[in-house]
């Protein structure tokens, strides 16, 4: 896909996603000229296959498939320095955001999957203790992905270390937190919220 | 007898402050107990969402953090946080729901009350340099960090972007290095200090932390640093519980320590070594310490 023609017509440009790409960001997508500041001091481009200029690109052009489809957002750190340096005020680092919603939210079958799980059973942490417990969190991470990945934060050097918490106290919050992930779910039930 | 405090501040440790950086904690309430700046932790706060939850879920992102902000407004004096990703997260979201009302609106829903969302939100760094001030720090000197050289490490969420966090300039800082030499130490001029160490990819993508964190430890020894000073314990815990499998895979030997700014900051101020958790760090600062004369 990465390179394959490109023909630009009503067919293959969805301005939709993008205006609702805009709209979850709060940034413009339009004001970019290319400029290429932002590719330059990004940590992550030799891990994508678009750089982060590249991103904004497809996105005027209406290219929702190829930017979605590649590994490119998940890639990003969320560093922020494209957003500090971008003479246009571009906020890509939030339009990095949004199009990871979208595409978490399609749940479409993501080649970074693994990020994905590291970010679902981070939530699902929050929900459940109200906290992240690492110990919890990695003992999660390696059952569900299938790899014991034995030098995680190794983990028993860590335990000597007194740094991994085996046992935690209950968070008096839990109600409240849960009550806030319900009634998210209620708000996008209703078409409320993205 | 106790002495009053000089100045008083609630506190939000984060998740890690409780866990794998507990050496971050224990400094700095040991630091501000000897400064005389009273910390009262936020009873029962919650995780901020760190990375994961605004990179694909905004609105619970912005909930989270308002949610801490309305049990922080039950604890008087401004809100000290000590990790830079939770300061980041909570700056963004006083930012971003004070521009956009539409957000805020469906944040209320989420909380199911009105906002509380106004009271200052400081990282220690800030806290230090600013409120305490500079001078007074260098007064409460007992033992001078002198000779040690430091490298201090912002990373990324401490500066940027820049309408955020407004501790310092977002491209030049120098706060660290101000805050550090104020006890004696000499910092070097280095090129990765603004770097990202890869910090959330610790979990799903360690290859990514290995180079990129190599690239900032091997900057840092180029510039002749005796130890790297941090503020984060993301960074912390790539640059030094990560040290050794860096050092495997690049094949370099570092041995570089990483200290939290509060470590060093008490070690200056007199406080005993004994209660500044150097035995727990994956890369022993004991050493170079004992080779300074600062233990
Ligand atoms: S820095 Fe801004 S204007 Fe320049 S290419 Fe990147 S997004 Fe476009
Ligand atoms: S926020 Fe993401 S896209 Fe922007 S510079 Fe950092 S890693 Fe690159």
């Amino acid at each position: 896909m990465k390179n394959s023609k490109m023909t630009l017509s009503a067919e293959t440009m969805n301005l939709d996603f993008v205006k609702k790409v805009e709209k979850l960001s709060d940034s413009s997508v339009r004001r970019c000229f290319q400029c290429g500041k932002c590719s330059a001091g990004c940590p992550m481009r030799t891990f994508m296959e678009h750089p982060p200029n590249r991103i904004v690109r497809l996105l005027q052009l209406g290219q929702y498939e190829r930017v979605l489809a590649g590994r490119s957002i998940w890639y990003c750190a969320s560093c922020e320095t494209c957003s500090t340096r971008c003479p246009n005020k571009v906020d890509l680092a939030a339009i990095m955001d949004a199009l990871r919603k979208c595409s978490w939210d399609a749940q479409g079958h993501s080649k970074e999957s693994l990020v994905q799980l590291a970010n679902r059973l981070f939530l699902d942490n929050i929900r459940t203790y109200g906290r992240q417990y690492e110990m919890r969190l990695a003992a999660a991470f390696n059952l569900h992905s299938g790899k014991l990945l034995k030098d995680f934060m190794l983990g028993p050097k860590l335990l000597t270390k007194g740094k991994l918490k085996m046992f935690h106290q209950k968070n008096k919050n839990l109600a409240e937190i849960e009550k806030i992930f319900r009634r998210i779910e209620e708000l996008r039930k209703k078409g409320e919220a993205p | 007898m106790p002495t009053k405090n000089v100045l008083n501040y609630s506190y939000y440790p984060g998740c890690s402050l409780h866990a794998s950086a507990k050496e971050y904690d224990e400094s700095t309430q040991e630091l501000f107990k000897i400064l005389r700046i009273g910390l009262q932790e936020v009873p029962d706060w919650l995780c901020c969402g760190a990375t994961p939850a605004h990179n694909v879920d905004e609105l619970l992102s912005l909930s989270l953090c308002a949610k801490n902000l309305e049990l922080a407004d039950g604890v008087q004096g401004d809100l000290a946080v000590a990790c830079a990703a939770c300061f980041s997260r909570l700056k963004t979201a006083q930012h971003k729901l004070e521009e956009n009302p539409e957000k805020r609106k469906q944040v209320e829903y989420a909380l199911d009350a009105p906002l509380a969302m106004d009271k200052p939100v400081k990282h220690l760094l800030e806290i230090l340099a600013k409120d305490y001030g500079l001078e007074q720090l260098g007064a409460a000197m007992r033992k001078s960090l002198s000779g040690l050289k430091v490298a201090c490490y912002y990373g990324c969420l401490l500066t940027r972007p820049a309408e955020v966090p407004q501790l310092d300039c977002a491209e030049a800082p120098t706060i660290m290095e101000r805050v550090i030499e104020a006890m004696g130490a000499e910092t070097v001029k280095w090129s990765h200090r603004l770097e990202c160490c890869g910090a959330n990819f610790t979990l799903s993508r360690p290859g990514v932390v290995l180079q990129l964190s190599n690239e900032i430890l091997a900057s840092a020894q180029r510039a002749g640093a005796d130890c790297i000073m941090v503020a984060c314990p993301l960074c912390h815990a790539n640059l030094d519980i990560r040290q050794k499998d860096i050092e495997a895979a690049s094949g370099t030997r570092y041995n570089l320590p990483v200290l939290y700014m509060t470590q060093l900051l008490a070690l200056g101020a007199g406080v005993s070594a004994k209660k500044l958790g150097f035995d727990s760090m994956m890369v022993s600062p004991l050493p170079l310490l004992k080779e300074k004369g600062l233990v």
